[in-house]
């Protein structure tokens, strides 16, 4: 009893310097930011008032606020699903090669290793120089659009570079699990019959779930937050057209009418719809888990 | 034995990242003891310099080496005739970021020592306490009078202007001296030379839409323009909620003129390389401040250069350059070297450094000291100012000032129309009115 209750002190305080910095950094300025979401704080005043929820109802008609929410849902549904799918199938691609898989790994997992803020810029250069240079010199006119300025093309633009960003990640998570399926398994549908397009939606699918699970949850998450890819294409515009709601908050905290405790209120609505929406798609995944 | 020393190292850890935690707080403790110390061995051994650092955040980014050349030589000056071994740390975030970078400094402090901001925000930062009042200094008594005024607040001088300017529309002078043109005083005189333009095969506008205070450029000379001709009492109406800007609906013709005879692919167009392609020649004028003089001569070192008033209408009188301070220089009053920033400050004017400063950076003449001779383009503004023809920057609250360079992008997309800009802009105002 005595030893256990030792053991469990040091674990304890193995821990925790990881806790403190965690707390330090991570927990206080989120609880402090919900707080000054019930103020009028303008981000630069020494004093500021107790408003109460009045930042919240005034949160309710403000259309920009939900423009803004509706293009980071737009957004966040169709990243998910195009970078998972290519990160799986790039996966799945990769583990069949018989040579030269690590060239591969390393190639498409490069783009994880820049910030995704010189990402960006790399691609604003290709969207407004390099796509003109071949239409105008190579005749290549499909490219010419206003990559940039045309609401539907900017879109398009920003999901290219941010699942250009987030494939190698998620791909070398599915890699993971790829590996850990049991090779007999395999073998064994397929001397019972089985051609490969069964054998992956029969056997490898299902074992791979947990590896889903992950990668959902991980892309979901970071696409309601995303900015650094939206900031460094377009700044949100041409106007708003293309405003997430991380840039959307930014705007209200730092440019204009510098409101801080109303910019902390959209985000405490923000992280409250992620919580949900991440917890949904983490009951119904683990539930699919248990059925396959 | 090896749980006890694992235990003892995690302890240690601990300790270290504690210290790292005050670390703030113990920083400030220990360096006032430091330098007084340091003073006093300065005073015992006088050929023992004292060590001092100065922290300064500006937003000038392309004027990056002049400043650090003028630091270099404070420094010199300092240990010199103060004896005092000065380490001068030149930030210099974006434009683009740098307002909230600054804002977010301020309040955690970790101010900045001396900072530059916007002449329009004096008065905010001064609310807030983050100015220094610089009356009593050498600087107040050789600046110009009328530039004084603008960085003013109830007689108290606030800051340092360093970059005011008379600034309308860039033109290149070549080609209008080859198509036989000269400065327009009309809309329709505008609308002549953008015909003839065309006809000689030039692109009349350069049009950098990307960044958002590019389009914005376009309201701002308008409505500078049409207020101070016409509307004097427009902008205090508005401030008051009587006012709207269906008043100044006008304004989108000459901006209509402007983005209907532009370049292609203004919106993937950011503002440096607009300024580039205009000194390539690509187009013939541009809608842009005299700030981008450096990046134009340095592109293209030929390049005549010369400034017109943008015309709005048919009334000579609305065609107006604006007269404005921009950039200023201000001092954290809790600075922990509060009298080397000041030196600092003064510095900036100084009698016989100052001229070479501002002409290298192109900035216009503010102060007694400044004896060089300007650049064509700053006469050419000068010269609408001095047969009257400027107006005074107009202050508006900076959200509307966002929002006009939004809903102009916009407008060039084609996503909204006058009407609902007009709604918008009136909205956005009412908005700012309730925050103030």
């Amino acid at each position: 009893m005595k030893n256990a209750r030792k053991r469990n002190l040091s674990l304890l305080l193995y821990c925790l310097p990881a806790l403190i910095v965690y707390l330090a950094f991570k927990l206080f300025p989120a609880i402090s930011g919900m707080y000054y979401s019930l103020t009028n704080w303008n981000g630069l005043n020494k004093s500021y008032e107790f408003v109460g929820p009045s930042n919240f109802l005034e949160l309710l008609t403000d259309d920009y606020f939900w423009d803004s929410m509706w293009f980071t849902f737009k957004y966040v549904i169709v990243s998910v699903i195009i970078a998972n799918v290519a990160a799986l199938t790039l996966a799945v691609a990769i583990e069949s090669c018989r040579r030269a898989k690590g060239l591969f790994r390393t190639l498409f997992y490069m783009p994880n290793m820049i910030s995704m803020v010189i990402g960006g810029y790399m691609w604003m250069f290709i969207f407004t120089k390099v796509l003109y240079y071949l239409a105008d010199n190579w005749g290549w006119s499909f490219l010419d659009h206003s990559w940039i300025g045309d609401p539907n093309y900017s879109f398009i633009a920003i999901i290219i570079v941010a699942a250009w960003g987030a494939v190698g990640y998620l791909m070398i998570i599915y890699m993971a699990a790829l590996q850990g399926v049991p090779a007999n398994l395999k073998e064994a549908a397929a001397i019972d019959g089985a051609n490969a397009w069964q054998n992956f939606w029969k056997i490898i699918f299902p074992l791979i779930s947990h590896a889903i699970t992950i990668c959902v949850f991980w892309s979901l998450n970071s696409g309601f937050q995303v900015f650094d890819v939206i900031y460094t294409l377009t700044g949100g515009g041409p106007g708003r057209a293309t405003q997430s709601v991380a840039i959307n908050i930014y705007q209200e905290a730092f440019r204009g009418n510098i409101r801080y405790g109303y910019a902390t209120a959209k985000s405490t609505v923000l992280f409250f719809i992620v919580l949900i929406v991440t917890a949904i798609q983490l009951k119904l995944t683990g539930r699919k888990e248990q059925e396959l | 034995m090896k749980k006890i020393i694992a235990i003892l190292m995690t302890v240690c850890l601990l300790f270290s990242l504690a210290a790292c935690g005050n670390g703030g707080t113990q920083e400030t403790n220990s360096s006032v003891p430091d330098g007084t110390k340091n003073v006093s061995d300065s005073g015992a051994a006088t050929d023992e310099p004292r060590e001092a650092e100065l922290n300064i955040m500006m937003s000038f980014p392309q004027f990056m080496d002049q400043w650090e050349t003028y630091a270099k030589q404070f420094e010199a000056k300092m240990l010199a005739e103060e004896n005092i071994k000065v380490k001068v740390n030149l930030e210099m975030p974006s434009s683009d970021q740098y307002e909230s970078v600054l804002q977010a400094r301020l309040s955690g402090g970790d101010a900045p020592d001396l900072y530059t901001l916007h002449c329009n925000n004096i008065g905010t930062y001064n609310d807030a306490g983050y100015l220094y009042d610089l009356s009593g200094e050498p600087l107040a008594d050789v600046i110009y009078e009328n530039v004084k005024a603008t960085v003013s607040v109830d007689g108290k001088l606030l800051a340092v202007p360093i970059e005011s300017q008379a600034w309308g529309v860039l033109y290149n002078k070549a080609i209008f001296a080859e198509c036989g043109l000269k400065a327009p005083d009309t809309l329709s005189d505008l609308t002549a030379i953008c015909e003839t333009l065309k006809e000689k095969g030039y692109t009349p506008f350069l049009l950098a839409f990307q960044e958002q205070w590019v389009p914005q450029l376009m309201t701002g000379l308008t409505l500078g323009g049409i207020v101070s001709g016409k509307l004097p009492d427009w902008l205090e109406r508005m401030y008051k909620n009587e006012g709207s800007y269906d008043e100044v609906r006008e304004i989108f013709d000459v901006i209509d003129l402007i983005m209907a005879n532009g370049t292609d692919r203004a919106m993937e167009e950011g503002s440096e390389a607009g300024a580039a392609d205009f000194a390539m020649g690509k187009a013939a004028m541009f809608v842009q401040g005299t700030w981008a003089s450096n990046t134009i001569m340095t592109t293209n070192p030929d390049m005549q250069l010369g400034v017109f008033a943008l015309p709005i209408n048919e009334d000579p009188g609305c065609t107006r350059v604006n007269l404005s301070t921009s950039t200023t220089l201000a001092v954290h009053p809790d600075s922990k070297e509060l009298d080397l920033a000041l030196k600092f400050a003064n510095y900036v004017l100084d009698e016989n450094d100052s001229s070479a400063l501002f002409q290298s950076c192109s900035f216009n003449p503010l102060a007694t000291c400044h004896n060089y001779e300007a650049y064509s383009w700053v006469s050419d503004a000068s010269a609408y100012v001095a047969s009257g023809r400027a107006y005074q920057d107009l202050v508006l609250p900076s959200s509307v000032t966002d929002e006009q360079g939004r809903l102009l992008q916009e407008y060039y997309v084609g996503t909204v129309t006058v009407d609902e800009i007009v709604e918008r802009l009136d909205a956005a105002f009412q908005a700012a009115n309730a925050q103030n």
